[in-house]
């Protein structure tokens, strides 16, 4: 087939998602995985990525726009609708020496693929010390009208199983330096991208595509001396916009990014524990064993001696996401339920 | 459909087919040794036995090069044993210990050996391992090298989701691959006109758009004859092939189970006359390939090699309990360094 | 409603007998006027009533001994539903340890803080429904410290019986220790109250065989001050390796001052001048030469403290109390007089806090009032020596040139330690408090 070549890494081109940085040069957090994801396949003749409608389409939202003409058909590849099947052709190229990046239309059909995930990827490099870098991607979360089936938090069903990383940025440069990290990792990984944030929020990206964030490591987006609020994914913005109010009454609220979910970063969260000795665990997985349930353990267990109040969950509750947007926003914990429940905190 | 490969007496040198009955008996010896030590409550763990099936699994894997993959289930140990797995291994993995292929970390027919003779170890979800074909059959397909996979799997499987999505992907992209169904009639206790409405499983192949066809499980010859054609049609880019081999199971779905389901005349009319390994034993004295010294002398070996791989597993030792969470990861080196040698050893 | 319950009036106290009630159900009660009388094992005293209304209901029965905390009376003070000893939020102000007497700010109108005078007829107004401001609020959280208050105080050696809690239900929070360790100590001495050495030192009470009153004899139980002075006699005994030791000192010079200034003494301070004073006062100045008398042993460790807080035994109708002069080395003997006058009065009437019966680094007695001429005092643990001032006597002694003088004279005695001290050491420092008395001259330090 005809194939264009496009001079990479040279900004402007049509085809390259860094050409599509606002004016001032920042990227929007789907640009940012873009940008991961290019870098990367240009990095790595290894790095493939397969998916439904990745490949002519773009993909669904648009993140894979231009990687078929300038990669081809062998390196990004259209699927049929079987995701047991995407997943296990990952896993068996790469125990051929491939590095797939498949891709979930949307993380509510990871569930489709299950058994692959759970019993094939998680497991075959305990069992059997071969290799399987595969970085299963999907957009994922709620917030944004879609109902239950297009506004999933998949990340505990995948952290149960044990054998793969999972990463859910809250700001475009960790996006794109997970991103990386994750496709080089010869660990099986899960990236999830959060879709309430694919457009809403940009900042300055790196241009190096050396540039990686390590996994497994949280950070403090915002200092505070009164309270730690440990959370992730869209619920960072949600928490620095409740920080914001409360620090106007008087309360330093510590906002403490996860990034990944499995492995956690428990040094990071326990340190800030240390010095507030108040914690509020915010997360949009479901409230009971969600990811934030694990993290209030570890606080619980690791930072006993420096609690001076109980560790408290804000989470949504375990039943589908609905559709109406005055359910869905008293589905979601919002910015006004996250100051109220940092007040309770305080006043303990 | 039947192949009429049988016209052809010596579809391999003489040497070769006295490899194809001393792996037959191997495999035949191994299946009765291993059910009488398991009730003999000497065994840990269950036993899948191929009793009767072996014409299926030693004419399949007999078409492979070395550098071709397998896919097969708990119960093609015979397969594995052919494409060149080391019995002292495999018993050691039996037994638990360090010493088998997967350092303890699974048991009995659950096995392979990925790094050396290219088998996928084996899972007990069905038919799990295709969809992972389907991948490593798309790398010899890029590669261009020729390679093929391999997948076995039983009558039932091909009721599963996957089976579907897998074979059908493997269409449509053409890939080198060979799908093997072992019908041995039943699965567990379901006997095949209650696991699909078509007479064959053979004629399903059309569906896909590739060819398929039915052979006599108990002529190794005529089930290697379709096999060969069929990898050669995968080497040479003709895609994917349906090879259904029709047995019987002898005895249960695992040791614990009496198989009362199956009818007894059936089964006896299989141990009579459909026994593969006595029909090519007869076929090859027909054809002065062996006589009685011979064959004594192969039965020796036979048991010789059993005896030798039992007391191996016997003395090697357990895994270190300690590293019971080492693994995991690829980073923390447990499968790239010699393993710790633990706790004792124990008699069988 | 308002509840009333058992305060907790000492950190180790678990338990209060209701001695009497003062007010019956259906009595109008006025804020701070006293509902009933409470023996713990350190003090008797009298609670006084944080609302003012009608008493509704008597819980529990006179002599009855209730745990702290539980509710004993009911008050309609018309707030509605229920409330606590301490309806208004636990704002109370911290206690610094030299103010024991500052009440929690319980009642609806908030009490002032009252200092302790040294005139003992002004009785200290506020009387704690809890010890003294440290759990000013009975809710449900006022007893939980979280791991973090625990390990700051554990590391600043801070009493937590000594702050107050501003978090939920008067809990004491991190912010309350870290504010507790910033603050400058308050005016005053920076005593830190020892532990106490309560019936928990394990006193083995060894059972004597049982006689029950027969015909001819009354029985009645004994109270708690007296079981607690058994016990704590007799740990002493057999916990202290006791030995003792006399001087014989001349005290015809404070005899001739006291006759010749008394009244004047008298209308200056309003305080009777004994010798007891002087005493005290040429003791703590031995016990600052020789600071191993003023010293304790914990397990392997002898603690000395720097300052003096010198126990003076009181005798009262209850029994025997020792309240403690704090701080009694930063002070001369007019203000030991005052001190000493003022607590034996508040002895006598009642009246004393908790910790003004704890924390004694050494111990007088002064059993010469009553007529003795020589005892010999049981040790109050954990001190290492007890001296005793017994009766002043003329006798005829050797003076300059062997000549036979009459002079005033009066033994001196201390039992001692011997796990601490040894004999020279104890003869040394009584040596060193009768040189004190027979030479200084104390008009000056009397103010006169």
């Amino acid at each position: 087939m005809a194939s264009t070549t496009v001079e990479s890494g040279a900004a402007g081109h049509g085809a390259e998602p860094r050409g599509k940085r606002s004016e001032d040069g920042q990227a929007t957090y789907l640009i940012a995985v873009a940008e991961a994801l290019w870098e990367e396949m240009e990095r790595d003749e290894r790095v493939i990525m397969l998916g439904e409608d990745i490949g002519v389409y773009g993909g669904a939202f648009k993140v894979t726009e231009g990687f078929l003409e300038r990669f081809g058909p062998d390196r990004v590849m259209d699927t049929p609708i079987a995701e047991e099947t995407i997943v296990g052709f990952a896993v068996g190229a790469a125990m051929e020496g491939w590095r797939p990046i498949a891709e979930f239309q949307y993380s509510d059909f990871m569930s489709s693929g299950f058994d692959e995930i759970t019993t094939v990827l998680s497991r075959y490099h305990y069992r059997s010390g071969v290799r399987t870098p595969v970085v299963l991607r999907a957009p994922s979360g709620g917030g944004v009208r879609a109902s239950s089936f297009h506004s999933v938090n998949p990340e505990p069903w995948f952290a149960y199983a044990g054998g793969i990383k999972i990463m859910c940025p809250a700001f475009p440069s960790d996006a794109k330096g997970l991103l990386k990290s994750a496709i080089r990792d010869d660990n099986p990984s899960l990236f999830l991208e959060h879709k309430a944030l694919y457009r809403r929020i940009k900042e300055h990206v790196s241009e190096d595509p050396a540039a990686l964030i390590p996994i497994s490591s949280a950070a403090v987006k915002r200092p505070g001396d009164d309270v730690t609020i440990v959370t992730y994914g869209a619920m960072v913005h949600k928490a620095l916009e409740a920080a914001d109010t409360l620090a106007g009454r008087g309360i330093s609220a510590e906002v403490v990014d996860l990034r990944t979910v499995y492995p956690i970063d428990e040094e990071t969260v326990i340190r800030s524990i240390e010095k507030t000795s108040r914690a509020l665990v915010l997360y949009e997985s479901f409230h009971f064993l969600g990811i934030g349930a694990e993290v209030a353990s570890v606080i619980a267990e690791k930072a006993f001696e420096h609690l001076d109040a109980p560790v408290m969950r804000l989470a949504p509750p375990n039943h589908p996401v609905p559709f109406s947007p005055p359910l869905e926003d008293a589905f979601l914990p919002q910015v006004a339920d996250i100051e109220a429940a940092v007040d309770r905190l305080s006043a303990w | 459909m039947r192949s009429d490969a049988t016209a052809n007496d010596r579809p391999l040198p003489d040497e070769r087919l006295r490899d194809m009955l001393y792996m037959l008996k191997l495999a035949r010896f191994v299946d009765e040794r291993l059910e009488a030590l398991y009730r003999q409550g000497r065994l840990p763990g269950a036993i899948y036995s191929g009793r009767g099936q072996e014409g299926t699994h030693v004419g399949t894997v007999f078409a492979l090069e070395p550098r071709d993959s397998l896919f097969p289930t708990h119960r093609d140990l015979t397969a594995q044993l052919a494409k060149g797995l080391d019995l002292n291994r495999v018993l050691a993995q039996f037994w638990g210990r360090i010493d088998g292929y997967l350092r303890g970390r699974d048991g009995n027919s659950h096995i392979g050996d990925w790094d050396g003779n290219r088998t996928y170890a084996v899972m007990s979800h069905l038919p799990i391992a295709y969809p992972v074909a389907v991948g490593a059959a798309w790398a010899y397909q890029r590669a261009g090298d020729g390679r093929v996979a391999l997948a076995i799997c039983g009558d039932g499987a091909t009721s599963n989701g996957r089976w579907h999505e897998a074979i059908n992907w493997s269409a449509v992209q053409r890939l080198p691959v060979i799908w093997v169904v072992n019908n041995n009639q039943f699965a567990y206790s379901t006997p095949n006109e209650k696991e699909f409405a078509v007479p064959t499983i053979a004629e399903r192949a059309a569906a896909y758009g590739i060819p398929g066809v039915r052979v006599d499980g108990a002529d190794v010859l005529e089930v290697f004859a379709a096999a060969r054609d069929a990898v050669e049609r995968a080497r040479g880019g003709g895609g994917p092939s349906l090879i259904e081999s029709v047995s019987l199971r002898w005895r249960g779905h695992a040791g614990h189970d009496p198989a009362k389901y199956v009818p007894t005349e059936l089964l006896e009319h299989y141990m009579r006359s459909k026994d593969p390994v006595k029909n090519f034993e007869e076929r090859l004295r027909d054809l002065g390939i062996v006589d009685d010294a011979a064959i004594a002398e192969m039965q020796a070996r036979v048991e010789q090699a059993f005896e030798e791989a039992h007391a191996y597993a016997l003395a090697s030792p357990f895994p270190e309990p300690g590293d019971v969470d080492k693994g995991v990861w690829a980073e923390d080196g447990y499968w790239t360094s010699e393993p710790g040698r633990g706790g004792g050893t124990e008699a069988g | 409603m308002t509840s009333i319950q058992m305060p907790q009036l000492g950190e180790t106290i678990v338990e209060g007998t209701i001695l009497k009630w003062l007010k019956s159900e259906g009595d109008q009660v006025k804020a701070d006027e006293p509902l009933f009388e409470i023996s713990t094992d350190k003090v008797d005293t009298e609670v006084p009533s944080p609302v003012a209304g009608t008493v509704t209901k008597l819980l529990v029965a006179e002599g009855a001994t209730v745990p702290v905390g539980t509710a004993v009376m009911e008050i309609d003070d018309g707030s509605g539903a229920g409330g606590n000893g301490a309806s208004a939020p636990a704002s109370a102000p911290t206690a610094a340890p030299a103010q024991p007497a500052t009440p929690a700010a319980e009642a609806p109108a908030p009490a002032e803080p009252a200092q302790p005078t040294p005139q003992p007829q002004q009785p200290a107004p506020a009387r704690t429904t809890a010890a003294p401001s440290t759990m000013p609020d009975r809710g449900p959280r006022s007893g939980i410290l979280s791991p973090i208050v625990r390990k700051l105080a554990r590391e600043r050696g801070i009493d937590l019986a000594t702050i107050a809690g501003t978090g939920d239900g008067g809990r004491i929070t991190k912010a309350d220790v870290l504010a507790a360790t910033a603050a400058p100590p308050a005016a005053g001495t920076t005593v830190t109250p020892l532990p106490s050495v309560g019936p928990a030192a394990a006193a083995v009470m060894v059972a004597a065989p049982s006689m029950p009153a027969g015909q001819g004899e009354e029985a009645q139980p004994i109270s708690h001050i007296r079981k607690a002075i058994a016990t704590h006699m007799l740990a002493s005994t057999q916990q202290t390796a006791r030995a003792w030791t006399m001087v014989e000192v001349n005290v015809d010079r404070l005899v001739h001052l006291r006759e010749e200034s008394k009244e004047k003494f008298q209308a200056n301070f309003g305080v009777k001048l004994t010798y007891l004073p002087m005493v005290t006062r040429a003791t703590i100045d031995a016990l600052q030469q020789f600071p191993l008398v003023n010293s304790r042993l914990d397990g392997e460790t002898i603690v000395t403290p720097r300052f003096v807080n010198m126990g003076i035994a009181v005798s009262y109708d209850a029994g025997l109390i020792v309240p403690v002069v704090k701080g009694a080395d930063g002070m001369n003997t007019v203000g030991i007089a005052r001190a000493i006058a003022d607590l034996a009065a508040r002895a006598r009437s009642h009246q004393l806090q908790p910790d003004e019966v704890q924390g004694a680094t050494f111990t007088i007695t002064n059993p010469g009032p009553y007529g003795s001429l020589l005892s010999v005092p049981i040790i109050n643990q954990p001190n290492a020596g007890i001296l005793s001032l017994d009766g002043i006597q003329k006798r005829p002694v050797v003076v300059e040139d062997d000549a036979i003088a009459v002079r005033s004279m009066v033994y001196i005695s201390m039992s001692w330690d011997h796990r601490l001290i040894d004999g020279e050491l104890a003869t040394r420092f009584l040596a060193r408090v009768k040189h004190n008395l027979e030479t200084w001259d104390f008009a000056e330090d009397l103010g006169l």
